[in-house]
């Protein structure tokens, strides 16, 4: 695990995750969210999404990976809040950023950011929470 | 599949009726009656390792501590374990239950996930038994969206909190 005395406030960290076209069906069966608008493309069409989406929280995911990732241990993070701004589809490199903005002792907080390659918001009000050694 | 003939818990089919049109009834506001309202998982959830492996892998997050039996076992946990946001797998009943709630007449085909906030308290993993309670903690609206959430507490076996997960969701169109 990540130790505080090796982290500056501004210290940056990233991570991109590609969403394949059944990523969407994988995740439903794993984390148990069948709504079809995740996984009927034709039923998201009609209730004008365009087409099917990511679980939200597929791509919460996303940014917890980006800080365990970057903090070296699951145990190291505490908290995350995010809103979710657009939608992910199937097909999109989502691309996750952090910023360590304050350090209080071994407790770090960092805001997240999180658009797709095609440079829509993917994520706003993103805060992650860490507690390392 | 009709919801009726499987076993509560996750992974139930949502059936809808055709998507929304303008009515009265999809039009409402979310009533601010049922704040506090509290929804509970129906069984504790048993978290095991493959199904860790399934979670981590849909997503692609191949932390070999959440996959690879051997380097866990070999690890401070001694174990496998989940990443954070599992929690949401095995809390996330009390979050289903109320979607499917008759009574909030909620929109379904209109809502999606705005927001999400988890405190994590402590590793979950292989072995662990999860309890999950869920309580409506708001309901609003805000320029046509009608916004509603639910923070669920998750206990493990030994009745230490593990994760206290706000989720808010928000129904497009209310106006």
């Amino acid at each position: 695990m990540k130790k505080a005395v090796d982290v500056k406030v501004g210290d940056e960290f990233k991570l991109e995750k590609h969403v394949n076209k059944y990523m969407p069906i994988h995740y439903a069966g794993a984390g148990g969210d069948f709504n079809p608008i995740h996984i009927d493309a034709e039923f998201g069409k009609k209730v004008g999404l365009g087409g099917n989406i990511l679980q939200g929280l597929g791509t919460y995911a996303f940014a917890s990976q980006t800080c365990v990732d970057w903090a070296g241990n699951p145990k190291a993070l505490k908290r995350l809040k995010v809103r979710f701004a657009s939608p992910v589809r199937p097909g999109d490199t989502v691309i996750v950023t952090g910023k360590v903005v304050e350090i209080n002792g071994n407790r770090v907080k960092a805001e997240l950011a999180a658009v797709n390659d095609k440079g829509d918001v993917i994520l706003t009000n993103a805060l992650a929470e860490f507690e390392l050694e | 599949m009709k919801n009726e003939k499987r076993w509560p818990g996750l992974g139930f089919v949502i059936e809808y009726s055709p998507p929304a049109t303008k009515s009265k009834e999809v039009d409402q506001l979310i009533d601010e009656k049922f704040m506090g309202k509290k929804y509970e998982a129906s069984d504790t959830y048993d978290i095991c390792r493959m199904k860790i492996r399934e979670y981590a892998n849909s997503l692609g997050d191949l932390n070999p501590l959440y996959v690879d039996r051997k380097a866990a076992e070999a690890s401070e946990f001694g174990r496998v374990v989940a990443p954070p946001t599992f929690a949401v797998v095995c809390g996330g009943e009390p979050a289903g239950r109320m979607l499917m709630d008759g009574e909030l007449k909620l929109n379904l085909p209109m809502l999606v996930h705005g927001e999400q906030d988890i405190e994590f308290f402590e590793v979950i993993g292989q072995g662990d038994e999860i309890s999950s309670e869920g309580e409506i903690t708001e309901i609003y609206q805000k320029k046509n969206l009608d916004f509603i959430s639910i923070t669920v507490e998750s206990k493990n076996q030994h009745g230490k909190l593990v994760a206290k997960a706000k989720y808010t969701f928000v129904v497009r169109g209310g106006g």
